[in-house]
């Protein structure tokens, strides 16, 4: 899936506590189709909430978001809710796993709210949970997993309905090395098998080295 | 399905504490709604089962409160040809005289009342008959005719170990009779009415023994067609009415109706706190997920899913509560019943309650009662789940504060609840029931209940620094953590103060009733002693000494006045209300009633008696708009008269009104010279205590008489007053549990969830 960015700001609102917080100015760019982009910048500068804006959990304040051919920007909330649903799959930092779910549920959930019959949703999960080695573990809850465990149930989850494009927030902010290399492996691997576009969020050069290529950020701006 | 497993079933499951505690919450207060229905229920469908199974077939009734002459039969003899089926009945109240309690006399003629009413002799006939005695002859049957001769249920005569032969004796309408069980009825029929307490005699026998000869209470009626019915009425004399059975049922359901009302009102409190803390267990449901409901939004979950999952765990709350509260509610009514049986009886009509039957309808309201409730509860949190954006609900912090901006919302929402209510409570009330006020305490608790957050603010705050200085830092973390959850914290403190708030409200409502009830009673009680038929009956009706008590009082030399005191039900307009009677004259030279208008009794009286004039109680004057110098229409023997009403009086002793007249107009207007209750005058010097004894010993053995002193009398009236309230107290002490069942639920929520701050400060020792 192609991602265009044109003249986009984005703004957080004032609170009780605090004034309104301008977070990206002015971005533009292009990703095409089937790219694995790196969003590097510092704690703080925008990443984050360029992926929201990009996987359309939030919109732009001004300017316009196109994904594949699609004005995103000016989408109700129910396409949104759509789009997200079937073509988008996001891996967070900190895993965001229900916890009331066991891994099979947690990685099986696309699946269930597109609609999916329990013959089809079987067959995927497991195939899944072979690609990302837990097969064992699908009655687990995620209070009894480990850490890099985790990452990859949530990669699992955000594969299982083939989306076309991947965001992944800080994939590895939570880990070990060893299992922050090996989530970077699956998720390069998972890429590298799939027409999928990914995009991910990070400051680690480590995890950097693993894109075609990077788009940096600071202070709400690309800079190059 | 797996939205519904993430977010309401397995964190209902997980979470035991918090889920007891709601459902519980709801339990209880659905508990109480089914109690209280259930046994209004049986209170009254023992009366009106009774007065359905005593009517039998018969369509129309003619009745009357002060009695008709036989010869009313005469004139509805022709329309006998055109199909009208008629039977002559006596209905009477009598009391058991060994077990002293209440049994009622229907005279029937025996012959033609098959027409009306089934009476299943067969446990004679069949030669098995209860008691063992054996299968009767025909000269048997002719026995129930004598004068002397009872037919009674079989269940009355095992419970008070009678059989055929034995005697029973009665004290009726003063007439002290000794009657001999010469029947027993399967239970059916008329034999049903009444819990089985009452005995079936023939008109003849009941006429010439209770002193009611030439006289009828009803004449039940088969009447054809509106044809026959217009002529009946052309017949009918000026007491008299013409009148569905059901309508005495409508009249007693009517006279009951505020009195239920205002219990359902007190239940509805239990309610509105159990709605509150399932507005409570949904929002901190939310709360507490919010993350995930995020990340299920993020993923594709839509804000209608979300909404539709929360709003699930309200209706899923509501249903269980519901369950449980039915059957819970079927085992409290047992106890409900035992007080409100009392207060119908002291206040309203004797009716023995019947065992408590748990009903579809009664089990359909409870369920539907609760599961609503709980379902709008939890519509107001699901809707604002539902409408966040995921990325909000993805960040880390709880971000539930109440915005300022929100906070001034709710402020001016609640003084406009205030206003609505200060209007809406000078609303007059409808058809007698007070519709506005309760709608009024509606809007001043929606009012407390939106200033709650800002009152829960302030309070913290003014609390830091004393908190700290009590404490120190773990009084300053208590005070802050407060604010901080805002949301949680401000419906716990809501429901609690709502709970407590009718708790005081009704605390004070009730104890300065009760002061007032008590100079009243300290006023009108002057007499020093009481002479009454029956020990503990209250029931105006039931037992009743014969004129002749008085002139034989009057001889005794250490009475200075005798006051005999006569009440009776009447139907006025669409109403029953009191009449009663007292010596005015007595009343004027001893007595000391409280007055309305005029300020005093004195010269109301002497006119009354001069004027053949009445005095009407407080709640009659209000109730019917009546003043003194109106005059006030009754039916009596000689048709409908109109009295004047000369002073209107203070009474408590029931809300129905009171019309009161001298005890000579009384006689004259309803033929009718019993008494109920005999209030003496001593003379000075003698001892209340010695004359009690002196009285019991000579008027004990011939007129069954109980004497009671002023304080006993002065004890048993605020007795009835304070059972009258137990209900009320019972009832708002259920919703402070429910209430403080919602403040446990808050904090475990709080504990929880700052699991780890307060694992923090442990390690900071």
């Amino acid at each position: 899936m192609r991602v265009r960015l044109e003249h986009v700001t984005h703004i957080y609102p004032a609170t009780d506590e605090s004034p309104p917080v301008q977070v990206l100015t002015d971005v533009s760019l292009e990703i095409r189709s089937g790219d694995f982009v790196v969003v590097m910048g510092a704690s703080g500068s925008g990443k984050s909430t360029l992926l929201n804006l990009i996987g359309a959990v939030d919109r732009p304040t001004s300017g316009r978001l196109f994904l594949g051919d699609q004005e995103t920007s000016s989408l109700p909330e129910s396409a949104l809710t759509m789009l997200r649903r079937q073509s988008i799959g996001f891996i967070f930092q900190f895993f965001n796993l229900i916890p009331t779910l066991n891994v099979f549920e947690n990685v099986a959930f696309p699946l269930s709210l597109n609609g999916r019959g329990r013959g089809e949703i079987d067959g995927r999960v497991r195939e899944v949970l072979d690609r990302v080695g837990l097969p064992h573990r699908a009655t687990h809850f995620p209070g009894e997993l480990a850490g890099g465990e985790m990452q990859r149930v949530a990669i699992g989850r955000a594969i299982i309905h083939r989306p076309s494009l991947i965001l992944a927030d800080e994939p590895t902010g939570n880990l070990d090395s060893r299992n922050g290399e090996m989530v970077l492996d699956l998720i390069r691997s998972l890429h590298d098998e799939s027409a999928a576009t990914v995009v991910m969020a990070t400051h680690s050069d480590r995890a950097a080295s693993r894109g075609d290529y990077i788009i940096h950020i600071a202070d709400g701006q690309v800079t190059r | 399905m797996s939205l519904l497993r993430a977010l309401v079933l397995r964190p209902m499951v997980r979470e035991k504490i918090r889920t007891t505690l709601t459902v519980l919450g709801i339990a209880v207060g659905v508990a109480v709604v089914v109690a209280i229905a259930l046994s209004n229920q049986s209170a009254l469908r023992a009366f009106r089962e009774s007065v359905d199974a005593v009517a039998g077939r018969a369509n129309y009734q003619i009745a009357s409160d002060v009695g008709i002459d036989e010869n009313l039969l005469i004139a509805l003899q022709p329309l006998w040809s055109r199909g009208l089926r008629f039977a002559p009945v006596i209905d009477i109240d009598g009391m058991v005289e060994a077990s002293q309690t209440p049994i009622r006399i229907l005279g029937v003629d025996l012959l033609s009342d098959i027409h009306f009413r089934d009476y299943r002799y067969a446990s004679i006939l069949s030669g098995t008959s209860a008691g063992g005695a054996p299968a009767p002859s025909p000269a048997r049957y002719l026995d129930l005719f004598r004068t002397d001769s009872i037919i009674v249920p079989a269940t009355f005569a095992a419970e008070h170990r009678l059989r055929l032969g034995s005697p029973l004796a009665l004290s009726v309408l003063g007439h002290q009779t000794t009657m001999i069980v010469r029947g027993i009825l399967e239970p059916r029929g008329p034999a049903t009415a009444f819990n089985g307490s009452i005995g079936i005699v023939d008109i003849a026998a009941a006429q010439r023994q209770f002193g009611m000869l030439g006289q009828l209470t009803r004449v039940d009626l088969i009447v054809p067609g509106e044809e026959v019915r217009s002529a009946i009425a052309r017949l009918l004399p000026p007491n008299a009415r013409l009148e569905r059975p059901s309508r005495r049922n409508e009249r007693v359901e009517k006279m009951l109706r505020a009195f239920r009302v205002n219990l359902f009102a007190l239940a509805g409190v239990a309610l509105l706190v159990g709605m509150f803390l399932v507005y409570n267990t949904v929002l901190i449901s939310i709360l507490r997920r919010r993350k995930d409901v995020g990340v299920l939004m993020t993923l594709g979950a839509s804000p209608g899913q979300i909404f539709a999952a929360f709003l699930a765990e309200g209706l899923l709350f509501g249903a269980a509560g519901s369950v449980i509260g039915i059957f819970l509610g079927d085992a409290l009514a047992f106890l409900i019943l035992r007080l409100i049986g009392r207060t119908i009886n002291a206040l309203y009509v004797t009716s023995e309650p019947q065992a408590i039957v748990l009903t579809p309808t009664i089990a359909l309201v409870g369920a539907a009662v609760g599961t609503l409730l709980s379902l709008i509860a939890a519509i107001q949190p699901s809707v604002e789940a539902a409408h966040v954006r995921p990325s909000i609900l993805i960040r880390t912090g709880l971000q539930q504060r109440v915005g300022r901006a929100r906070r001034s919302v709710l402020a001016i929402s609640a003084v406009l609840c205030f206003a609505a209510a200060a209007a809406v409570c000078r609303l007059p009330p409808v058809d007698g029931i007070s519709i506005a006020g309760y709608l009024a305490v509606l809007l001043v608790v929606a009012g407390f209940s939106l200033l709650s957050p800002l009152i829960v603010t302030v309070v913290s705050s003014a609390l830091r620094k004393p908190m700290r200085a009590a404490w120190g830092m773990v009084g300053q973390l208590a005070s802050a953590s407060i604010p901080a959850s805002l949301r949680r914290t401000s419906i716990a403190c809501a429901a609690l103060a709502l709970a407590t708030g009718m708790m005081v409200a009704v605390a004070l409502m009730v104890g300065s009733f009760r002061e007032t009830v008590r100079v009243w009673v300290d006023q009108t009680v002057s007499s020093d002693l009481w002479l009454r038929p029956a020990k503990g009956l209250s029931n105006a009706d039931i037992a009743l000494f014969p004129a002749s008590i008085v002139d034989d009082l009057r001889r005794v030399p250490f009475i200075a006045a005798v006051d005999p005191i006569r009440g009776r039900d009447v139907t006025y307009g669409d109403s029953i209300i009191a009449v009663g009677s007292g010596d005015f004259d007595v009343v004027g030279r001893y007595g000391n009633l409280p007055m309305v208008t005029p300020r005093s009794s004195q010269p109301a009286l002497q006119d009354a008696l001069r004027r053949k004039g009445v005095f009407v109680s407080e709640s009659f004057a209000l109730k019917f708009h009546k003043r003194v110098g109106d005059s006030v229409e009754l039916p009596t023997t000689r048709g409908v008269e109109r009295f004047p009403i000369t002073g209107v009086y203070r009474d408590y002793s029931n809300d129905r009104g009171v019309v009161v007249m001298d005890r000579g107009l009384f006689i004259r207007a309803f033929q009718d010279d019993k008494i109920n209750t005999v209030v003496l005058y001593l003379k000075k010097g003698v001892a209340p205590e010695e004359a009690r004894k002196k009285l019991e010993a000579a008027f004990g053995p011939k007129y069954h008489a109980f004497a009671v002193l002023n304080r006993e009398i002065r004890a048993e009236v605020m007795k009835i007053f304070d059972q009258t309230f137990v209900i009320t107290y019972a009832l708002l002490a259920v919703a402070v549990i429910v209430a403080v069942l919602g403040i446990v639920n808050t904090l475990a929520a709080l504990i929880l969830e700052r699991s780890r701050e307060l694992a923090l400060l442990r390690i900071a020792a």
